[in-house]
């Protein structure tokens, strides 16, 4: 059992990764705490869902037009509501995310109603058994392509130009700027990019689930932060690591210490981990920053 | 900076009270265009009088697809009475309000009808944390409140404006626990309820009699809105139960029958009327095949009063109704008996309410008992074929 | 004779009034970002509820009681995750409130997720309006005092306060303390308001909204709680006749307040990035050589 516990962990906490990427890249560059990112997550499932049941879309071009288009719309609520602000204090900016969460929110709900949608899975369902584990195959496909995405992030991050750039802004927006980077652009990259991994959890947690509602990015968002922040907030592996640690965390709190206090487990363990390393598991080192 | 402040402040102020008037011009919260506006009924019989329904639930937030229903039910009784001048000389008007799913805040929404708007009577709340909240305040202003779907223990004794129209979940969870036991013959039982009022009361009424006529193996919980019960079913399948309790709302239990069947957890589901729904089998598909639950309300029930709901709210809403619906449209339709034996004063409204004796409602017969409780037949329902079936 | 769904809400702006300052206290005043107000909040209702229903405590000490077990857990939380900073100090605290919460769910005493009902409604508005006063009383002497400039010393650089000889941790382990005390203190007008408290309406989602009234209202300025407190318990009030689009207004408000006066109505620094003139000329000059 404590197998097949560990392998629901881990799938759950992939999806957390995935939604903590997106937090921890925007933090890394203007140090934004994006409270929107949930509900951009939550779009992400719906566009993906509409194209598949509506417009007969093939489920991977679906995958990958939610993501275009949830970038589309990251961008829009950084232009919009974070742009203005960036100059101002943190805590402005902090209200003005909550405040486009809140909204979006609820253009969601008068858009589609307050109804789950069903989200019919692309794959036959298979279930993979040995003596100790039991897989699915959604399960499988969610695990393959988290992987992948986190390959290609870190890929980005470290060997294209605009990776670098964005590094380069982490560490020190003026400077950057005087290096003749366009800070606006790298800004904005960083948010297309993290809304479109956002946008992937989005879909890959509807199938997974086979429905979507406007509510669904609410905890996932709060919990995808507390991901970034347990492994350290601005660092790229600290949110993988982070998110995987906290859907282990919470599942094993469920199995083994009781399935009322999941989530209290969850939070008491970020709460030890950061009376220890106080910067997140990952959090120290600057030049891991983006 | 003095001015900075003061020219914000009237922005502020100006920017609500646009708000406040551009979009709430016509005062009538409630919802789509097919209803007919009371204004102009006003003029074509100057002498109606205007009956106002309050409503209050979760029209936003987590909460907001059972608050959405319960307004949607209360809206139908509402027109229907409208359209066929059921009760002589007598205008309804519904005022809806928003409790975000928040007690806190549903208690605002009780004030501002009871006190503001002067509703005459109020549907409401929804959540059992709403109709706590604003038990008191109806109390105090004497407004009749029914609530279609309160289900917490005790909620209306001490309360005389307080009233219900839902199953009590003790005589739901006892009932399917001998239905299990003796009819399907069913002797190991694992428990999986919402940790929140109704999942609780269910939870302890199905233990107790399922532990005493055959064996409970584990009690397991999780929280409303929650997406992944790998965990708890993971657990679960270590015991073998031959069936699963799943105490808690149509949206998480689809899920839940899902999970359990990819993880080859092949056992028979049971429920209560919170399975009512068609996004139970929208959702769940196959996963929910053979489900067998308790209701109120049947939508495939051939009499007139149902099927005219059920044809109503498809066109109207173009979806299937669920039980939250069924149950507000019956708590509507005892507020428009009681006005129509008794009168339009809310006292009148409360005396109306409180006599509700065999009231043929489409959740079954009806009656109010002395604690404004009610007493109704409860069904039991399989999932067969993608539809649900009528086994008791 | 004024209606009673205003006499509510003016009941309502007043205990937001006491919920606002005091965190202004902790995140405006000594620069501690903290989420989970609402969790102290939570912790002073249910200690008073239980002392008025099972220890049969007056009204006036079931307050004092609710304070006080508030603070005892505003210092308890405070010792351990003070060392953490800025994000993460705000995290941690999220974290608390969640926990607070779900052990409020799971508790025989508090009645679980039924709540607890029947609290007497001692609350009236002559209690509300003397424990805002005292409460903006109290807050202000402190601020005006020595305390009150080590508290600032800490916001505006933590390092340069310590070295100056600022017991730092003591400074901020107090401002966690009294704040929490102001707001369980609030928490026991508030359950004996209602005459019932049930866990979900103490979960983070209340915490921002307290967070969004200092901010709103002005980081570092108890006349800007005030203001914040009354302007977002009014406005979704207000909203209430546009029916389905309140929510979505509500939001709106929000990013078009903080666009239009970003340091808050009464606000007049810049958090975290010095008050001096210098610093505010600098930020100008940036902006013009982001256009």
């Amino acid at each position: 059992m404590f197998l097949q516990q560990l392998v629901n962990g881990i799938v759950l906490g992939s999806t957390y990764a995935l939604i903590a990427l997106g937090y921890t890249m925007v933090y890394g560059i203007i140090e934004l705490i994006n409270f929107a990112h949930g509900e951009i997550y939550m779009f992400g499932a719906f566009i993906g869902m509409i194209l598949v049941t509506v417009y007969q879309v093939p489920f991977f071009i679906a995958f990958f037009l939610a993501m275009a288009l949830a970038s589309l719309l990251g961008i829009t609520v950084e232009y919009l509501a974070y742009r203005p602000l960036r100059r101002s204090t943190r805590l402005a900016a902090l209200i003005s995310a909550i405040g486009a969460s809140i909204f979006l929110q609820n253009l969601a709900l008068l858009i589609m109603g307050s109804r789950p949608y069903s989200f019919p899975s692309p794959f036959v369902s298979k279930i993979y058994k040995t003596s100790f584990v039991t897989i699915s195959k959604v399960e499988v496909i969610i695990l393959i392509v988290s992987f992948l995405l986190m390959l290609g992030l870190t890929f980005l991050i470290q060997k294209t130009k605009i990776g670098i750039a964005m590094r380069a802004t982490a560490q020190d927006k003026d400077t950057a700027s005087l290096m003749g980077i366009n800070i606006n652009k790298v800004i904005t990259a960083t948010f297309a990019v993290g809304s479109a991994l956002g946008a992937a959890a989005g879909v890959m947690v509807g199938i997974y689930f086979r429905s979507v509602t406007p509510m669904m990015g609410l905890m996932p968002g709060l919990k995808g932060f507390v991901a970034a922040v347990l492994g350290g907030i601005g660092s790229i592996p600290g949110a993988m690591l982070g998110g995987l640690l906290l859907g282990v965390a919470e599942v094993m709190g469920a199995a083994y210490i009781s399935s009322q206090y999941r989530d209290a487990v969850a939070f008491m363990i970020l709460i030890v981990v950061l009376l220890f390393k106080p910067s997140g598991l990952i959090g120290s080192s600057l030049q891991e920053k983006v | 900076m003095n001015k900075k402040i003061i020219s914000l402040l009237s922005i502020l102020f100006l920017l609500s009270v646009l708000v406040a008037s551009g979009c709430g011009g016509n005062d009538q919260p409630s919802g789509p265009a097919s209803d007919p506006g009371p204004a102009s009924e006003g003029e074509e019989a100057p002498e109606s009088t205007v009956v106002k329904i309050g409503m209050v639930g979760p029209l936003s937030g987590g909460a907001a697809t059972y608050g959405q229903s319960v307004r949607n039910g209360v809206e139908i009784a509402v027109n229907e009475a409208n359209e066929n001048n059921e009760i002589e000389g007598v205008v309804l008007e519904l005022f809806a309000e928003d409790s975000e799913g928040d007690w806190s805040k549903a208690a605002n929404a009780f004030s501002k009808l009871a006190e503001q708007d002067k509703v005459n009577v109020i549907v409401g709340g929804v959540l059992s944390s709403e109709s706590e909240a604003g038990g008191p305040i109806i109390m105090s202003a004497q407004i009749p409140t029914i609530s279609p779907s309160s289900t917490a223990t005790g909620l209306t004794l001490g309360n005389p404006y307080l009233f219900r129209n839902c199953l009590s979940d003790e005589v739901q969870a006892s009932q399917l626990a001998e239905y299990a036991v003796t009819e399907l013959g069913l002797s190991k039982f694992a428990i999986l309820y919402t940790n929140n009022d109704y999942g609780v009361a269910l939870k302890n009424a199905f233990e107790e009699t399922a532990g005493s006529l055959a064996e409970v193996l584990a009690v397991e919980a999780f929280m409303d809105n929650d997406e992944n019960f790998k965990p708890q079913l993971t657990s679960i399948q270590q015991l073998n139960p031959e069936a699963i309790f799943i105490a808690g709302y149509y949206t998480e239990a689809a899920k839940i029958a899902q999970q359990a069947k990819e993880q080859g957890l092949d056992v028979q589901l049971l429920g209560a009327d919170g399975f009512y729904s068609p996004v139970l089998i929208e959702i769940g598909a196959d996963a929910v095949e053979g489900a067998i639950f308790t209701a109120g309300f049947h939508s495939g029930d051939e009499s007139p009063a149902v099927q005219n709901f059920v044809n109503n709210y498809r066109e109207l809403f173009n979806e299937e109704p669920d039980m939250f619906a069924a149950q507000a449209y019956d708590a509507a339709r005892i507020v428009i008996e009681a006005i129509k034996s008794k009168g339009t004063a809310p006292e009148q409204i409360r005396e109306g309410i409180a006599e509700t004796e065999n009231f043929p409602g489409i959740t079954g017969n009806t009656s109010i008992d002395e604690e404004g409780d009610t007493i109704k037949d409860v069904l039991i329902l399989k999932v067969e074929n993608g539809a649900f079936d009528r086994i008791r | 004779m004024i209606s009673a769904y205003y006499l509510q809400i003016i009941i309502l702006v007043g205990i937001n009034i006491i919920m606002a300052s005091s965190l202004n206290l902790i995140t405006g005043f000594t620069g501690q970002l903290s989420i989970g107000h609402a969790a102290f909040v939570s912790v002073g209702a249910y200690a008073s509820a239980l002392a008025t229903l099972k220890l049969g405590f007056p009204f006036f000490a079931s307050l004092l009681c609710g304070g006080l077990v508030a603070a005892f857990f505003g210092i308890l939380i405070g010792i351990p995750t003070l060392k953490l900073k800025g994000d993460y100090l705000a995290i941690a605290t999220l974290g608390f409130g969640e926990i607070v919460r779900i052990v409020f769910l799971n508790l025989e005493i508090t009645g679980g997720a039924v709540g607890l009902r029947g609290i007497p409604k001692d609350t009236t508005l002559t209690w509300v309006i003397i424990s805002v006063i005292v409460t903006l009383f109290v807050l202000y002497r402190i601020i005006r005092s020595r305390v009150g400039r080590a508290l600032i010393a800490i916001r505006e650089d933590e390092t340069a306060a310590e070295s100056m000889g600022i017991n730092t941790t003591y400074y901020k382990i107090l401002a966690f303390g009294v704040g929490a005390f102001f707001a369980g203190l609030g928490g026991g007008l508030f359950s004996h308001y209602f005459r019932y408290i049930q866990p979900n309406s103490f979960g983070f989602l209340k915490s921002i909204e307290y967070l969004c009234m200092v901010v709103l209202g002005g980081l570092g300025n108890i006349w800007g709680s005030v203001i914040g407190a009354a302007a977002l318990t009014a406005i979704p009030e207000l909203l209430r006749a546009s029916a389905d689009y309140r929510q979505l207004f509500y939001g709106a408000i929000l990013v078009i307040m903080m666009r239009i006066r970003p340091e808050g109505i009464m606000g007049e620094g810049i958090f975290r990035k010095g008050n001096s003139a210098g610093d505010y000329l600098l930020s100008k000059i940036k902006i013009k050589f982001n256009k």
